[in-house]
């Protein structure tokens, strides 16, 4: 396969995504190259070498994982017991097994020294393999996708003796630092693994949106600490979306409790501190199957189940998430007000003011299959969606 | 258990005879009614109806009754929403657990569950097909028992009461008309080992009630009354007594372990003084290996049995578990099997005030056919299954609150 980028390259554009610092600020926000490819299914005879072309086309897997302790952060939002309709959760919601199995097998190639999965998952510190195997998922064909591999739970201390303290680099619109599991310090290449959907409150989640979970719900959840964490998170981050309360005084305080108390001015703006205290290397938004209308089957209206057969990956989480956003069929540069903020700040917009990197599809190069020959679209559904009235009120499939 | 009788408490109102005619076509067979004067006629008549009349005050041999909750998901104080365990998860009153400890303690008697209606103006017909169902899908009735308005509703004729009436009479027809149903053996991963009285009655009952509700099939094992054969097919075992287990059911529980059954207690079980380091970490929990199996000891000499049940779900893994529900709210199952294993019944149960839309249920275990049965049907309905390793998945269309599935191999 063939290496498109020099290493200078490589390690420039990595850096760039990672700095957001004032200087970066006052130069143009960085760019990256995105790979896009279609993948119809989830059967690993199409998935792993798409993957694997991917990965080859940004430089290698090899030069990022190699010898590396990898944490890649999964997407697995809501309770693992419910579906749209009878459809299973990673059809709809949830990152593929498949994806992360797919994924965890290359670095492995690579030469990965270990990978951790990571995530937060819903109101439990049980173990993600137990939480997964309530999905109907099989832990052990992910676990055995290469050596070394573990989960952790990341919404409570977990394995860890304390949490880690992450600083925002530029600052932060929000928090200027968070406390989080310490598998998200204790790594040397973080990965964002995330499925490719639109969400109620922030307009799209992306590989970006995927990092809301890094946050301890024993710290920014509902029934967190006041004065410390508690010892076992319990339900949602209502204090991140609603600002009605500060973490455990034991973490940073927000920056400004004047600010908005709004989720859709909070949330983006919180995943943008989060992705700059915690910078991704490497972003994989699976968008194989999933879902229109929202981001999982909580959400109230029309949501339908797509199989866009799309995967993209990036070095830069910004760039990555534009490309994916054309994709499905949504303008990157869009701000509050247009599709698909249409009542919120976009994310995309407020990285790149940080200095992330770059929304502006001009800007970005693409690589493989061409944006026009893959876009699915998002857009043209959530038009006509929100043209019709909703749905009547109750129980949800 | 005996599951002949369908009881129902006469309303205090009812002293009209007439109002036996709301009898007519349904399983309601015994009726409890005050030993008062104003009755006579309506017991002299329900007598010459055929219908086993009885005092509510003094029930028969053979009969056990049982206080009960009314079943369903606990709304909090105001009915504005659901009330939460420590986790989140709604709240549900059940008497499953009560109904079948009850049937373990006393296996020749038929076992009622008397939990009358709230005290509140209205209670929804769904939640007394909820009750109603609760307690016969484990085997025990619930003696039908009316709020005022109901009762009034129903002797005035009101449409609405009817309706209500209507659903409640299907579900006891339902459970009148499968008889064999409490005959098939529940299936188990765990064996929950107790006396359940004295200072051990309430850990034990609550131990089985939040068990039930982490989604545990379990056995019930009375202490000094286990075969031999008491723990075989379970995968784990607690031993939850606070007094230490007497040298034979010691012998049994360790020879279980050695075996590679996980044994989850506490330090004063009874067991051997020394066991081996902990292996793994748990933050309640020492867990040792010994033989091939696991003991997992308690570290709190307190133990609060809402972890407990919920800490054993996950000791014993997920992985394991019977059925499993998606889209299902608040939930509750009962799986059992004919001795041949051939033909199961799994007694499904949606606590919420309505049945789900798209409910999907994974069953341990292959079958070939499935198919439902539900209050109100004549005839079970097929159900489209979907073959999995070792499980397969069953996708229910819009149903109530209780379905049976019945599966074949």
């Amino acid at each position: 396969m063939q290496c498109r980028h020099t290493r200078r390259q490589w390690l420039t554009t990595a850096a760039g995504a990672l700095t957001g610092t004032w200087l970066a600020r006052a130069a143009p926000a960085p760019t990256a190259p995105v790979a896009v490819s279609r993948c119809r299914t989830y059967d690993p005879a199409e998935l792993v070498p798409a993957l694997q072309t991917m990965f080859d086309q940004l430089g290698g897997l090899g030069r990022l994982v190699k010898g590396k302790t990898v944490a890649i952060k999964i997407n697995l939002t809501g309770a693992p017991t419910y579906r749209i309709g009878h459809l299973p959760l990673e059809d709809t919601h949830y990152t593929n097994q498949h994806v992360i199995a797919a994924t965890v097998h290359l670095m492995g190639k690579a030469g990965a020294r270990r990978i951790h999965l990571l995530e937060s998952p819903w109101s439990t510190a049980d173990p993600v393999e137990e939480y997964i195997l309530q999905a109907n998922w099989e832990p052990r064909e992910i676990l055995g996708a290469a050596q070394n591999v573990e989960f952790e739970n990341t919404n409570y201390l977990g394995r860890g003796k304390k949490y880690s303290r992450m600083k925002v680099p530029f600052g932060g619109y929000i928090y200027p630092a968070f406390d989080l599991n310490h598998s998200y310090e204790d790594c040397d290449v973080f990965v964002s693994l995330a499925k490719m959907k639109e969400h109620a409150t922030a307009g799209i989640t992306l590989s970006m949106k995927n990092c809301f979970g890094l946050t301890p719900a024993t710290i920014y959840g509902t029934g967190a600490g006041i004065d410390e964490p508690s010892v076992a998170p319990k339900g949602g981050r209502g204090m991140v979306h609603g600002g009605d309360r500060q973490p455990s005084k034991s973490a940073p305080a927000e920056k400004d409790p004047s600010t908005p108390r709004i989720d859709t001015y909070r949330v983006p703006r919180t995943v943008v501190d989060l992705i700059s205290a915690r910078p991704i290397h490497l972003a994989i938004v699976e968008g194989v199957k999933t879902m229109t209308g929202g981001e999982g089957p909580w959400v109230f209206g029309d949501l339908q189940p797509v199989a866009p057969g799309v995967i993209v990956a990036g070095l830069n989480p910004v760039t990555t998430d534009a490309v994916s956003m054309a994709l499905m069929g949504f303008d990157p540069m869009a701000d509050r007000g247009t599709p698909p903020f249409e009542r919120c700040d976009s994310t995309l917009k407020l990285a790149e003011d940080a200095g992330v990197g770059t929304r502006d599809l001009k800007r970005i190069e693409v690589i493989g299959t061409p944006i026009s020959q893959a876009v699915f679209d998002f857009a043209g559904m959530r038009k006509r969606r929100r043209s019709i009235p909703p749905p009547p009120v109750g129980i949800r499939g | 258990m005996r599951v002949e009788w369908t009881p129902m408490r006469w309303p205090a109102g009812w002293t009209d005879p007439a109002t036996l005619s709301l009898l007519n076509g349904t399983a309601i067979n015994y009726l409890l009614i005050d030993a008062k004067p104003e009755f006579e006629e309506v017991r002299s008549q329900a007598r010459q109806q055929g219908l086993r009349v009885g005092d509510p005050a003094e029930l028969p041999a053979g009969i056990r009754a049982i206080k009960g909750e009314w079943a369903g998901v606990r709304m909090q104080r105001g009915g504005d929403g659901a009330s939460a365990g420590p986790t989140g998860v709604a709240w549900v009153d059940s008497n499953g657990w009560a109904v079948r400890l009850a049937a373990a303690m006393h296996p020749s008697d038929a076992i009622w569950v008397m939990a009358p209606p709230p005290d509140k103006s209205v209670n929804s017909g769904d939640s007394y097909l909820v009750t109603f169902c609760d307690s016969a899908a484990h085997g025990g009735r619930w003696v039908i028992a009316l709020d005022e308005a109901l009762a009034a509703g129903l002797a005035a004729g009101k449409a609405a009461s009817l309706a209500c009436w209507k659903r409640l009479c299907a579900a006891a027809g339902l459970f009148a008309a499968h008889q064999d149903w409490p005959d098939l053996a529940a299936l188990s991963t765990l064996g929950v080992i107790s006396d359940f009285a004295g200072e051990h009655e309430f850990f034990g009952g609550e131990l089985l009630n939040l068990l039930a509700r982490a989604g545990q099939h379990y056995r019930i094992l009375i202490k000094d009354k286990m075969p031999l054969s008491a723990l075989s097919g379970l995968r784990a075992a607690i031993y939850a007594d606070a007094a230490p287990a007497a040298p034979a059911l010691r012998d049994q529980l360790l020879a279980f372990v050695q075996a590679g059954g996980l044994l989850i207690t506490h330090p004063k079980w009874g067991g051997p003084a020394t066991l081996p380091a902990a292996a793994e970490d748990h933050p309640r929990f020492m867990l040792h290996t010994a033989g091939k199996g696991r003991i997992a000891l308690a570290k709190d000499p307190d133990p609060d049995p809402y972890l407990w049940a919920n800490d054993a779900a996950v000791l014993i893994s997920h992985r394991y578990d019977l059925v499993r529900f998606w889209n299902g709210g608040a939930t509750g199952s009962l799986y059992t099997v004919s001795p041949d294993r051939k033909r199961a019944v799994v007694h499904l149960l949606f606590y919420a005030d309505r049945g789900p839309d798209a409910a999907s249920i994974r069953v341990t275990g292959q079958y070939r056919t499935a198919q439902i049965w539900s209050a109100g049907e004549a005839a079970a309905q097929s159900v489209k299954m979907i073959s999995q390793k070792d499980a397969v998945e069953v996708h229910l269309p819009q149903v109530s609150q209780y379905v049976a599935l019945e599966l074949e191999a």
